[in-house]
């Protein structure tokens, strides 16, 4: 009886102790496609997180209320489909508990977990570029990156008129994520008076060089934007093995240093990108460099900004006085403008174009491929590049 | 660009593509028509054999001949330890040994995950530029796949007409057990065998390598596709099996650069039910006989 009530003890100290780590601890989620194309994206969230949970925690713990709460991180990975995307987001939700979640990261994967996330009143910080991704009727999914509907426009202006293309083609993969920016696309460059032809293709294709037969024939411009940068590099590789000259654009997504390394220098040499992030803001250099040392290899450009998402997520809860009413936090979260983050101030915007208040607000440039460094040409907001 | 131009650019990336097909497919055949494995593990072995060409010829700049040899010695091994630790066990056991199978390829799959990383990696170009003939524009990096992807089908037709091995992996695979009685060791002819087919896909993986890029996921696609013509052309049928990637690789070619890449996916499947429907064997395969 004696070694019974021992055993009994033992186990409510130990329960005690779990309950009591539980409560001083935050663990944010992170919902990518850590296999397959999209891998390098996934990475880059990641290291945005395990920094923002470093630097919080070499501090004693994020201080909420008087209480100081250690951050943790517990990641899942969708393989870039939908229905991996919910099984992966049930886990995180149901088995682990979590509140706050870094992903998902595709546009099927966004739209697939909405109801879920929405229901479980579970904040997300979401790469998706399809402007379903965001809306009154999910109030609770954010977005901290540029994309498509914010950039597009303003950079295909300039970069038609500073290339004097009119036919340019475009290739994207068959799925949510490809479409939606196929019709963005499309909008943006028949707004700046070219003409986009857009052709899909299923995800695992790694040969293209029968499409861009075809395509290339008429085309003066080829535009890679919405592609991964794996994929984005194998089209640019190919199209110069068919003796494509012309320009070519990349104005989604920051695809540079994947798309060079598979690419090769010379074949990436003159393409425009989209650059997310400015390497001349010290503390955005920081962050490059950070990375650098920490993987030993060139960052995803999305990276800092699901860094900046955190930052300001960390400061709502702060003020909210909160860390799992996260009805209070998103309204705290709403809030914010002017944060000092490690890309400049930062707010949110998009009521207009997506109903809520939910999309990061910062500038972005564009950028050309010179001898395998990423240049910038020109600095933008929604409504212009210069 | 004029309609002659086109054409023979898209024969050539058919040709292209339908030889690397049919490096794979010969590979899986082979396998399946000696030992009665549907292997699905053979696009594994594609990747393994372009990763350590990668490393070897990409980041060690060791000679492209050596490294194509260790590349494809070295997945042979592979492959002749995962004969003797697994496959050896399910010889003739068609569905045990494809489960099997299934769980050999994620296994390495995910273990190149571990060693190597999720990120793509390129091989620098073999050989660079373009044979430029009236116009019509080849790179050279694919007329090497092909040139590459011929001389492998010769040799294995040489070594399987024309040497005693050959002959007997032949009689091996028409009879096991006639085969074994008429003085055939049959313990040796089937890890020959799966070593063989496992060869032919590293090679190909080394072919493909500085074309493509290399990463733990590149595996999956040769091994649907292979499955996919040894059905068309008959499953254990090695002539088969050069048709049929061939012809897959032409379909691709000509629907993808005439049509759409959607529909290039659509007439492969439009074709193997039509097979399956109309010849359940294959184009060049044989009526399985009935007890």
């Amino acid at each position: 009886m004696k070694r019974f009530e021992l055993i009994a003890v033992l186990a409510a100290l130990v329960t005690c102790s779990g309950a009591a780590w539980a409560e001083d601890s935050v663990t944010i989620g992170v919902h990518a496609s850590f296999s397959g194309a999209g891998a390098a994206f996934a990475e880059g969230m990641l290291a945005a997180t395990d920094f923002a949970a470093e630097d919080v925690n070499k501090d004693g713990g994020l201080d909420v209320g008087g209480k100081r709460y250690k951050i943790l991180i517990k990641q899942y990975d969708d393989r870039y489909r939908a229905a991996d995307a919910v099984t992966a987001m049930d886990r995180l939700m149901i088995q682990d508990g979590i509140h706050f979640v870094v992903g998902p990261m595709g546009s099927a994967a966004a739209v697939a977990t909405k109801d879920q996330t929405t229901s479980g009143k579970v904040i997300t910080m979401t790469l998706a570029f399809t402007p379903r991704a965001l809306g009154a009727d999910a109030p609770f999914a954010y977005r901290p990156v540029i994309t498509t509907g914010e950039f597009s426009d303003p950079q295909v202006a300039w970069l038609m008129k500073s290339t004097s293309a009119k036919q340019v083609v475009s290739l994207l993969p068959n799925d949510e994520t490809g479409q939606q920016i196929g019709v963005a696309n499309f909008n943006s460059y028949a707004k700046a008076g070219a003409k986009l032809q857009v052709e899909y293709f299923e995800r695992e294709r790694v040969d293209f060089v029968p499409i861009l037969t075809r395509l290339l024939m008429k085309a003066d411009g080829l535009e890679l934007g919405g592609n991964s940068p794996t994929t984005a590099g194998l089209i640019l590789k190919q199209a110069r093995e068919l003796g494509y000259r012309g320009p070519v654009f990349v104005t989604g997504g920051d695809v540079s240093a994947e798309m060079l390394k598979v690419a090769g220098k010379e074949a990436a040499e003159g393409t425009y990108v989209h650059l997310p992030i400015d390497t001349g803001l010290p503390d955005t250099a920081a962050y490059v460099a950070r990375f650098k040392a920490k993987y030993g290899q060139n960052m995803n450009g999305f990276s800092p900004f699901f860094y900046v998402g955190l930052q300001m997520l960390f400061t709502a809860m702060k003020k909210a006085g909160s860390v799992d009413d996260t009805t209070k936090i998103a309204t705290t979260l709403d809030g914010l403008s002017d944060v000092p983050t490690a890309m400049g101030e930062a707010g949110w915007t998009g009521e207009q174009k997506y109903g809520i208040k939910h999309q990061i607000d910062l500038p972005f440039y564009v950028g050309q491929i010179k001898d395998g460094v990423v240049t910038k040409v020109a600095t933008c907001d929604v409504n212009a590049c210069k | 660009m004029s309609m002659d131009i086109i054409l023979a650019q898209t024969v050539v990336n058919g040709l292209m593509v339908g030889m690397i097909y049919v490096l794979m497919a010969i590979g899986f055949t082979m396998v399946f028509g000696i030992m009665r494995i549907v292997n699905f593990a053979h696009g594994e072995f594609y990747m393994v054999g372009a990763f350590l060409f990668a490393i070897l010829y990409g980041s060690n700049e060791m000679p492209f001949a050596v490294s194509v040899l260790l590349a494809v010695g070295a997945t042979a091994l592979l492959g002749l330890a995962m004969e003797r630790v697994v496959f050896r066990r399910f010889r003739g056991n068609e569905i045990n040994g494809m489960i099997a199978s299934v769980g050999v390829a994620l296994i390495i799959q995910n273990s190149a995950l571990l060693m190597w990383g999720s990120s793509a990696r390129t091989v620098p170009p073999v050989v660079s530029g373009v044979l430029s003939i009236g116009g019509i524009v080849f790179p050279w990096s694919r007329l090497v796949v092909i040139i590459g992807a011929i001389l492998a089908v010769v040799s294995l037709n040489l070594l399987v007409v024309h040497t005693r091995i050959g002959r007997a992996m032949r009689a091996v695979a028409q009879d096991a057990e006639i085969a074994q009685v008429q003085g055939i060791r049959v313990d040796v002819i089937f890890p020959a065998a799966f070593v063989l087919g496992v060869s032919l896909a590293a090679f190909a993986g080394v072919l493909m390598a500085p074309v493509l890029s290399v990463s733990p996921f590149i595996g999956l696609a040769p091994t649907l596709k292979a499955f996919v013509i040894v059905v068309i052309g008959g499953l254990g049928s090695v002539p088969g099996a050069v048709v049929g990637g061939l012809l897959i690789g032409l379909i691709e070619s000509f629907a993808g650069t005439f049509v759409s890449a959607s529909l290039a996916e659509i007439l492969q499947f439009l074709v193997v039910i039509a097979v399956v429907l109309l010849r359940p064997q294959g184009l060049l395969g044989r009526k399985e006989r009935e007890a």
